[in-house]
C-alpha cells in the first residue's frame, strides 16, 4: 500500500486494509463473511437438489407398483437424497452460519485462520460437485448414505457409484475438519477482551461444542472411507470376512461418526434457539449454567450411542443395554434445555412474529423426533421397527425439526443482517404453515406405515397391504411442504428487492453481531471493545455508536496488517495481536490439485493422482511459507506494537492451538485404526497373524532410535529458542533435518522390504496403512523442519521470532508417540497371539 | 484442596465417563470372545463382576471429584467469578458423568453377557 492512499479515517484505511476484491479476484477472498454466505448459498443449492430427490421419491412411492423409477434408479436417489441432505447441506450450511457469526458474535474482526476457511469452502464445492456429477452421469451410490458393506463393496457395487461417494465424501470432510478446527480456536483465543467464558452467547458454547465433535467426530468416517477405497481400489480386505476382515468394522467406524453427526447437526441448530427465545422474550435465557452444562454433556455422551443404529446385527444383550441406556441419557441434556426454552419464553413478554413462529415449529417437532428417539433407544421396540419407515419418519423429525425449522428462524432473524431489510410477515407466515402441516402430514403418517411393516429402501409395494393411503397422504404432505419451502424462497428473494429498510439492531438482541453496519463491512468492527456481561448490546445500548466512532481497540490500521485480539481463553485477557493474512489464491489453487487427485482417483489414473498430490502439497507449503515475518504477512518493522505483541513474536499463539486441535483430530483417527486392529483380532472370524511379523522389529526399532533422537533435540533446541538462546539455531535444525531424512529412509526399507500379503490377509494390510501412515507423518516432519531451517537463514526465525518452531513442535512429539505406540500395537502384542488363529 | 476453578474440570468428568464407557464395552467384547463363561451362570459372571467392579470404581472417583471440585471452588469474597462459574459447572459435570456411568452400568446387575 502506499502512502497516497492512506488517510486518517479508520474506516476508510480498514477498508483499504481488508477490502474484498472484485470479479475474478473474489475467488481469492479470505473473510468469513464472504465465505460464511458461500457455504450457505451452496448449501441451499444442495438443499434444493437433495428436495428434488426427496419429491421424486415421494412421486414414486405415492401408489403401489408404480415404475416412475425404476429399483437401480430409486436406490441412486435415495443414496443421493440422504447423502446430498447430510453431507452437502446440513452441516455445510451449519458451518457456514458459524462461520458467518462467530466473530461477529466474539467480538472479533475475523476467524483466526481465514486462508483455511477458504480451502474448506473450495473442499466442500468441489467435494459436492464430483458427488453430485455422479447422479447425472447415472452412477450415482446406490448402497445407502451410510454405505453399508459388502453392499457398497466391490463384489455387490462393482461400479463406480460408491467410489464416488468415498473420495467425493472424503473431500467434502477436509472442509468439516477445517471448520472445526479453527472455529475452536477463534472461539477460545479471539474473543473480545473481556469476554471470558461466562461471558460468551450460548451460540458460541453450542459452536465450541459442534466444532470439537467434528474434531473427534469425523475421523471415524474418513479413516472407513480410506479403508474401504483401498479395499475396493487395491482388494485390502478389511472388509471382507474371507481375508480376515469384517464387514461390521464399517458399521462402528461409521456410527462412530454419525451418531455424534447428529448432534453436530442439532447443536447448532439449538444455538440458534438459544439465541433468538430470549431476544423475542425480551429477557436473558433462564439457566445459562444449565444450558452450558447440558451443552458439555450431550457433546459427550453422543459418542457414546453409536451402536443402538446396530441392535439388530446380533451383538449381546448386554452390550445392547449399555447402549440403550446411554440413549436414554443423552435425552435429559436435551430436555434441560427444552425446559430452559420454555422457561423463558413462560416468564418473558414473547414477541410473537416470524422467526418465533419457527421456533414454535421446532419445539413441537423435535420434541416429537426426541420422543420417538426414546422409544427406539429401547431394544425391543427397536428390533420390531428397524429398517422400516418408523426410522424414517423419526429420524425426519429430529433432523428436519431440530435443524430445519431452527435454520430458517435464524435466516428471517438474520436476514436484516445479510440485506440490511426487513423479511416480510405476508409471505413468510403462509410458508410457515404450509411447511410445518406437509411436514407433519409426511412424516407423522409415515410412522404408522412404519408399524404396519412397510421396510425402508424399496422401491414399490404390492396394493392392498395397508400402506396404500398413508403413502399417498404422505406424497401429499410432501408436495405441500414443498410448496411452502418454495414461498420461503420467493419471500426471501423478493425481501431483497421489496424489504423494509432494517434500522440498526432491528430485533433489540443482546448479542456483538448486531453492532455492525447491516451487510457488515469486510472488518465487522471499525474498534473492538471491552465486553464484560453477557448482553453487550443489552447492558450498553450505545456500544455500536462508539465502536463505529472508533473509540475502542485496534481502530488504527495504517501499519496495512489485518489485526485482531488475541485473547486468553478462559478469562478473555488481551494475550497479542493476532495478525491475519490477506486475500490469497492458495487455497483455491490447494484444492483444485486435490480435486484432480480425487476425479484421477475415480478414474484410476493414479499417475495424475500424485501430481495432483505433489501439486497441492507445493501450494500448502508455500501457503505455510507467507506466514510469520515473510514480508507478505507481518515483516518485522520499528514501529510493532509490543503491548500486546503481534501473535508471531510470542510462543503460544493461534497457530499452536490450531496444531494442537489438529492433532486431537489426527489423534482420533489413529486411535480409530487401533480400534479396526483389535477390533479384527477379536470378531473377525477369518482373522490370522503369523508366527512372525513380516516387518522387521530390528529395522524398526532403528528407525525409532532415530527418531527419538531427532524430537529430543528439536524439543532441546526450541526449550533454548524460547529462553532466549538462537545459537547455532540454522545448522542444528539442518541437523535435524538430515536425521529425520535419516529415519524416513529407513522407515521406508522396513517397509519395502516387508514380505506384505496385503490383498490376502487383513492383518497385512492393517500393518501396510499403518506403515504409510507413519512414513507420511515422517515426511511432513523433515520437510518442515528444512523449511524452518531455511526461514532460520532468511531472518524469519529467531529468538525474536520463535513462534514458528514451537508451533512444530507438538507435531514431532505426536510422530514420536504414535511411532512407538504402533511398534508396541501392531508388532509385539500380536507375538502374544501365539500366531495364526 | 483441588482447585477446581481449572478448565480442565470441564471436560475431565465426562472424558472419564466416555473411557470407562469404552472400557466397559472392550471388557465384555474381549471376554466374550476369549473367555466366555457357561450361559446357565446368567449374570453371575467374572465379566459381570468385573464391569460391576469398574462401574462401581467409577461413580466413586467422580462422585469424589464432583464433592472436591465443589469445594473447591473459590469464594465469592476470594476469587474472580469466572473462576466460580467453571468450579461450579465443572462439578456438576463430574456428577452427572457419575449418574451417566450408574445408569449405564446398571443393567450389569441382570443380563447375563455373552448372550
Amino acid at each position: 500500500m502506499t502512502d497516497s492512499t492512506r488517510t486518517d479515517n479508520p474506516a476508510e484505511r480498514l477498508g483499504q486494509v481488508w477490502r474484498n476484491p472484485p470479479g475474478l479476484g473474489a475467488l481469492s477472498v479470505v473473510s468469513h463473511s464472504s465465505l460464511g454466505l458461500r457455504f450457505m448459498v451452496t448449501g441451499a443449492f444442495f438443499f434444493l437438489v437433495g428436495g428434488l430427490l426427496a419429491m421424486l421419491i415421494r412421486t414414486q412411492l405415492a401408489l403401489p407398483a408404480q415404475t416412475i423409477l425404476s429399483a437401480e434408479v430409486y436406490n441412486q436417489f435415495f443414496t443421493m437424497h440422504g447423502t446430498v441432505m447430510m453431507f452437502l447441506f446440513a452441516i455445510p450450511t451449519l458451518e457456514g452460519m458459524a462461520i458467518y457469526l462467530i466473530p461477529k458474535m466474539i467480538g472479533a474482526r475475523d476467524l483466526v485462520f481465514p486462508r483455511i476457511t477458504s480451502l474448506g469452502y473450495y473442499c466442500y464445492l468441489f467435494g459436492g460437485l464430483i458427488i453430485l456429477s455422479s447422479l447425472f452421469l447415472g452412477i450415482a451410490p446406490d448402497s445407502g448414505w451410510f454405505m453399508y458393506t459388502p453392499l457398497s463393496s466391490q463384489q455387490f457395487s462393482p461400479g463406480p457409484g460408491s467410489d464416488f461417494w468415498l473420495v467425493g465424501i472424503t473431500f467434502v470432510e477436509i472442509s468439516a475438519m477445517a471448520a472445526g478446527i479453527e472455529l475452536t480456536v477463534s472461539i477460545l483465543r479471539a474473543r473480545a477482551p473481556g469476554m471470558s467464558l461466562r461471558h460468551m452467547p450460548l451460540f458460541a458454547w453450542y459452536i465450541l461444542a459442534t466444532a470439537l465433535m467434528i474434531v473427534f467426530g469425523f475421523p471415524p468416517l474418513i479413516l472407513a472411507s480410506i479403508l474401504l477405497e483401498l479395499e475396493r481400489a487395491a482388494g485390502m480386505p478389511f472388509f471382507d470376512v474371507a481375508g480376515g476382515g469384517d464387514p461390521i468394522l464399517w458399521q462402528h467406524l461409521f456410527w462412530l461418526f454419525g451418531h455424534p453427526e447428529v448432534y453436530i447437526i442439532f447443536l447448532p441448530a439449538a444455538g440458534i434457539v438459544s439465541t433468538l427465545i430470549p431476544v423475542f422474550a425480551r429477557r436473558p435465557l433462564v439457566g445459562y449454567r444449565w444450558v452450558v452444562l447440558s451443552i458439555i454433556t450431550t457433546g459427550f455422551i453422543s459418542f457414546g450411542l453409536w451402536v443402538h443404529h446396530m441392535f439388530t446385527v446380533g451383538i449381546p444383550q448386554l452390550a445392547q443395554a449399555f447402549f440403550s441406556m446411554a440413549s436414554m441419557v443423552v435425552a435429559v441434556p436435551t430436555a434441560i434445555q427444552t425446559f430452559a426454552w420454555l422457561a423463558t419464553l413462560w416468564t418473558g413478554r414473547v414477541t410473537w412474529n416470524l422467526p418465533m413462529l419457527w421456533i414454535l415449529g421446532f419445539l413441537i417437532v423435535f420434541v416429537a423426533g426426541g420422543l420417538t428417539g426414546v422409544m427406539l433407544a429401547l431394544v425391543p421396540f427397536n428390533w420390531q421397527v428397524h429398517d422400516t419407515h418408523f426410522v424414517v419418519a423419526h429420524l425426519h423429525y429430529v433432523l428436519v425439526g431440530g435443524m430445519f425449522f431452527p435454520l430458517i428462524a435464524g435466516l428471517y432473524y438474520w436476514l436484516p443482517h445479510l440485506s440490511g431489510r426487513m423479511p416480510s410477515e405476508r409471505l413468510g407466515k403462509p410458508g410457515f404453515w404450509l411447511t410445518f402441516i406437509g411436514f407433519n402430514a409426511t412424516f407423522l403418517l409415515m410412522h404408522l406405515t412404519g408399524l404396519l411393516g412397510m421396510p425402508r429402501r424399496v422401491y414399490t409395494y404390492e396394493a392392498g397391504v395397508g400402506w396404500d393411503w398413508l403413502n399417498l397422504l404422505s406424497s401429499v404432505g410432501s408436495f405441500i411442504m414443498a410448496a411452502g419451502i418454495a414461498l420461503i424462497i420467493l419471500d426471501v428473494a423478493l425481501h431483497f428487492r421489496f424489504g423494509r429498510k432494517a434500522p440498526r439492531n432491528p430485533w433489540q438482541a443482546d448479542t456483538l453481531e448486531w453492532a455492525t453496519d447491516t451487510p457488515a463491512a469486510p472488518y465487522n468492527f471499525i474498534s473492538l471493545p471491552d465486553v464484560q456481561t453477557r448482553h453487550p448490546l443489552w447492558d450498553h445500548p450505545d456500544l455500536p455508536e462508539s465502536m463505529a466512532a472508533g473509540k475502542h481497540g485496534l481502530a488504527q490500521a495504517n501499519h496495512g496488517r489485518r489485526e485482531t485480539y488475541g485473547s486468553d481463553a478462559i478469562t478473555g485477557r488481551i494475550r497479542d495481536v493476532i495478525h491475519l493474512p490477506g486475500n490469497s489464491w492458495l487455497p483455491l489453487f490447494a484444492s483444485l490439485c486435490l480435486a484432480v487427485v480425487c476425479i484421477s482417483l475415480l478414474v484410476r489414473l493414479y499417475p495424475v493422482a500424485l501430481l495432483g498430490v505433489l501439486g497441492a502439497a507445493v501450494f500448502l507449503l508455500r501457503w505455510g511459507w507467507e506466514n510469520g515475518a515473510h514480508p507478505k504477512a507481518a515483516p518485522v518493522c520499528a514501529d510493532e506494537p509490543s503491548q500486546p505483541p503481534l501473535h508471531s513474536r510470542t510462543c503460544d499463539g493461534p497457530g499452536r492451538w490450531g496444531m494442537v486441535v489438529t492433532l486431537l483430530a489426527n489423534g482420533t483417527l489413529y486411535l480409530c485404526l487401533l480400534f479396526g486392529w483389535f477390533y479384527l483380532w477379536t470378531a473377525s472370524p477369518h482373522w490370522s497373524a503369523p508366527q512372525v511379523s513380516p516387518v522387521s522389529l530390528t529395522v524398526m526399532v532403528l528407525a525409532g532410535l532415530l527418531l527419538t533422537g531427532v524430537v529430543a533435540t528439536y524439543y532441546r533446541i526450541v526449550h533454548r529458542l524460547t529462553a532466549g538462546d538462537d545459537a547455532g539455531l540454522g545448522p542444528r535444525l539442518w541437523g535435524l533435518t538430515a536425521l529425520g531424512a535419516a529415519h524416513w529412509v529407513v522407515l521406508l526399507y522396513a517397509t519395502l522390504s516387508a514380505p506384505l500379503a496385503v490383498t490376502e490377509q487383513s492383518h497385512d494390510a492393517m500393518l501396510l496403512v499403518m506403515l504409510m501412515y507413519l512414513l507420511f507423518h515422517g515426511l511432513v516432519a523433515t520437510i518442515l523442519t528444512a523449511l524452518q531451517a531455511w526461514r532460520v537463514r532468511l531472518g524469519w526465525v529467531n529468538r525474536a521470532l520463535p513462534y514458528e518452531p514451537v508451533v512444530l513442535r507438538p507435531f514431532w512429539g505426536y510422530t514420536l508417540g504414535i511411532y512407538w505406540l504402533s511398534v508396541v500395537v501392531f508388532l509385539l502384542v500380536p507375538l502374544t497371539w501365539g500366531g495364526a488363529a | 484442596m483441588m482447585r477446581g476453578d481449572h478448565p480442565i474440570h470441564l471436560v475431565t468428568g465426562l472424558t472419564l465417563w466416555f473411557a470407562w464407557f469404552l472400557a466397559i464395552y472392550a471388557t465384555l467384547s474381549v471376554g466374550c470372545a476369549v473367555a466366555p463363561p457357561p450361559v446357565a451362570t446368567g449374570a453371575l459372571t467374572w465379566i459381570n463382576a468385573a464391569i460391576v467392579l469398574m462401574t462401581v470404581a467409577m461413580v466413586l472417583l467422580l462422585g469424589t471429584l464432583a464433592l472436591r471440585c465443589w469445594r473447591g471452588a473459590p469464594q465469592a469474597e476470594e476469587g474472580p467469578r469466572p473462576s466460580r462459574f467453571l468450579a461450579r459447572v465443572s462439578a456438576a459435570a463430574y456428577l452427572v458423568a457419575a449418574i451417566a456411568a450408574l445408569v449405564v452400568g446398571l443393567p450389569t446387575m441382570a443380563l447375563p453377557p455373552c448372550t
